[in-house]
């Protein structure tokens, strides 16, 4: 087989979704995936790699045996002559030259058997890709398709342990399953960059958990990254440099440098309040979705947790589903952790781009589809655990429910009703818990924004979910490249959207929370307290930030700042005008904020 | 060893069946098998189907089958009657 000495492209810039802020350096960990098996580097022993090579022959052996069983049912449904189609893919895996060379990889390199055949097909891929003739370039699928059938059936077999990784990298994928992560050695990544997603995606928010760099919504960079590519990715731009220059690449490891100095510095404010210089205090307080995340809170200075995000169970138990006494010990630890302060506990939202339970399928249009309280009303045996280990767990703190995505007042009283039936149930069978337990709306459908003052009525408080909300007022995905600059948070329709709310709150004496990427932006973050929010909820490590915001301006001028911006007509105008004003009045803050970006 | 030109007539070329039907005769023979373009000069390894298609011999290419083996005759033989029968292509539908 000839050996390619392709030399691909250097400085290949990919635009994407910027995750998870910060820049990252490294080298590509692409991992592949045929359903749900992604393959992996593992360094191996001299012993090691004669098994491996041992597991690679039952593979190929097992290879075969499949696509004779496939071409027989082809020959029987489709006609002798069409089984011949598969008769590439027997050859490929009878190809001497090709089991030699997997062999060598595996006993040369000390690989294991899933990286030798990944990275043996992918460069007799590289060399077909070079053959002018356009039929041939064709058979690279078939080469594709036998490399990710062997490396299926090597998954089933002993799966080696990605925890085990022995270099730092980045990992490049589809996307980031939630099986991925229970089994990658975090320690050992230093950022994510993904085909799908988008900022709400699973790969997004666990990017953000971790504090590493994260670019989504790429569409292809596992088609053009091969794993051991050196690879930049600026998760605060939403770019990925694949084989960067050595130019290019020293650009990113000052700014690199620059960005982790201003990640850490703000954190001496953690005792201060978030309060204005008019004297007018805010809460901030954290998102938190893994919980581990919950012993960094006081770093931070969150006050509470706004929102905790706890369909993050789900990672490291799928597929089976969190027990009542698992999720019992988390909320018990998150209840305690926040004291009086308390934490706002959103029940599951699944479905759409994250993770959705068995029995349920993929939809056309997951957006808009069974995701969320829709699935826990739909799921109700979901539902009724995860309220009992709530109610068990308010007994150690100041537990809230929140319920996302609701869109009628009949989900809001079906899901009341399911709580109060499951209080009830546990006070006729003598099981301790705390029925003191106030619920909350998520406001993310436009529905629900604009019968607020109904929702009210029937609820403890309201929390205003701006990822989603700007996703339905305005009709984009932002992981769709296409529409993405569409994606506005401060468009008129949403500053409209959010004043109404606080309207609402004020005249119904509800509580109003917010949260959402805008909370953690400062500038959106401004703009939001000028419409009369007073409770944000934000990534954790954003809060010194943000806070040294709120504490750099007057409320009075950014209210009337922000009276200003409403009679503005474009997302555009506003921007404008908060980037020329705000300087102006919190020159201490926004003027090293603006030169910074 | 053993060595004749034969030029690749059917009309898609060497491609995948043809390439398979090629590698699978081949593989019957002790000897072995190299391909050479006479054009550009690249050979490949008649038993290798990645090998083999890698030479993108389309319609009208000229090809040296070498084999040098114990059966180094008979293995020629039916390898350049192969190509001179248009790999039975015609003979079937001559879709893929």
């Amino acid at each position: 087989m000839a050996s390619s000495s392709v030399t691909r492209s250097r400085d290949v810039k990919l635009h994407g979704v910027p995750a998870s802020p910060g820049v990252a350096v490294g080298r590509v960990l692409r991992l592949d995936e045929r359903g749900r098996h992604q393959f992996y580097y593992i360094g191996v022993s001299a012993t090691q790699a004669r098994l491996e090579v041992r597991r690679l022959r039952e593979a190929l052996q097992e290879a075969r045996a499949q696509l004779k069983e496939i071409k027989v049912r082809l020959a029987k449904e489709l006609g002798y002559e069409h089984s011949f189609i598969l008769d590439a893919h027997l050859l490929m895996l009878d190809d001497n030259r090709l089991i030699e060379e997997l062999e060598q990889d595996i006993r040369t390199r000390r690989v294991n058997a899933e990286w030798a055949v990944r990275s043996v097909t992918d460069k007799a891929i590289d060399a077909y890709k070079q053959v002018s003739d356009v039929y041939l370039k064709e058979r690279t699928s078939d080469l594709e398709d036998v490399a990710t059938r062997i490396l299926t059936i090597l998954s089933g077999h002993d799966k080696f342990d990605l925890s085990k990784l022995d270099q730092d990298v980045i990992v490049v994928a589809k996307n980031i399953w939630p099986s991925t992560v229970a089994e990658l050695d975090f320690k050992r990544v230093l950022g994510f960059a993904t085909n799908t997603g988008g900022l709400t995606s699973h790969s997004a928010i666990i990017a953000r958990s971790l504090g590493i760099p994260a670019v989504v919504g790429l569409r292809d960079i596992t088609s053009q990254a091969r794993t051991g590519n050196s690879i930049v990715i600026d998760g605060s731009e939403g770019c990925v440099i694949l084989r960067p220059t050595k130019t290019v690449l020293s650009t990113y490891l000052t700014k690199r440098k620059r960005e982790a100095s201003y990640r850490t510095r703000p954190t001496a404010n953690t005792s201060l309040a978030a309060e204005t210089i008019d004297g007018v205090r805010m809460t901030l307080r954290a998102n938190v979705e893994l919980p581990t995340e919950i012993e960094s809170l006081a770093r931070f200075g969150a006050e509470g947790v706004g929102l905790y995000r706890s369909e993050f169970l789900f990672l490291t138990r799928l597929p089976d589903l969190p027990g009542e006494d698992e999720q019992y010990e988390v909320y018990r630890k998150l209840a305690e952790a926040t004291g009086q302060a308390g934490a706002n506990i959103r029940v599951f939202d699944l479905g759409g781009d994250k993770l959705t339970l068995e029995g349920f399928e993929a939809e056309q249009n997951p957006a808009l589809g069974l995701r969320a309280i829709r699935l826990s009303l739909k799921a109700e045996h979901v539902f009724r655990t995860q309220v009992r280990a709530i109610l068990r767990a308010n007994l150690h703190g100041r537990l809230r429910v929140v319920l996302p995505l609701i869109s009628t007042i009949t989900e809001l009283r079906e899901a009341k009703r399911i709580i109060a039936d499951v209080k009830q149930e546990m006070a006729e069978t003598s099981v301790e818990h705390n029925a003191e337990l106030p619920i909350g709306v998520m406001i993310e459908v436009p529905a629900a924004a604009l019968m607020a003052d109904v929702f009210a009525r029937e609820v403890d408080f309201l929390s205003v979910g701006t990822n989603d909300l700007i996703q339905y007022i305005l009709a984009v995905d932002r992981a769709n490249e296409n529409v993405a600059h569409l994606y506005q948070p401060l468009h008129p329709a949403i500053l409209r959207t959010i004043a109404h709310l606080v309207r609402v709150a004020e005249s119904q004496q509800v509580a109003l929370e917010l949260c959402g990427e805008m909370a953690a932006n400062p500038v959106q973050a401004i703009a939001l307290i000028g419409l009369g929010i007073r409770s944000l909820s934000l990534v954790p490590g954003s809060i010194p930030l943000v806070k040294n915001a709120i504490r750099s301006v007057e409320l009075q001028r950014v209210r009337s700042l922000m009276k200003d911006a409403m009679r503005l007509t474009s997302s555009k105008e506003v921007e404008e005008l908060l980037a020329q004003e705000l300087p102006r009045q919190a020159p201490r803050f926004f003027s090293a904020w603006s030169s910074r970006s | 060893m053993e060595e004749r030109k034969v030029i690749i007539s059917n009309r898609l070329g060497l491609h995948a069946r043809a390439a398979a039907r090629l590698v699978r005769r081949a593989s019957q023979f002790n000897s072995s098998v190299e391909l050479r373009r006479e054009d550009t000069g690249e050979t490949a390894d008649g038993k290798s189907i990645l090998s083999v298609l890698l030479l993108a011999a389309s319609r009208g290419t000229s090809l040296i089958i070498k084999t040098e083996g114990d059966d180094e005759e008979r293995a020629l033989d039916a390898l350049a009657d192969l190509v001179e029968q248009k790999f039975g292509e015609e003979l079937s539908d001559g879709v893929f």
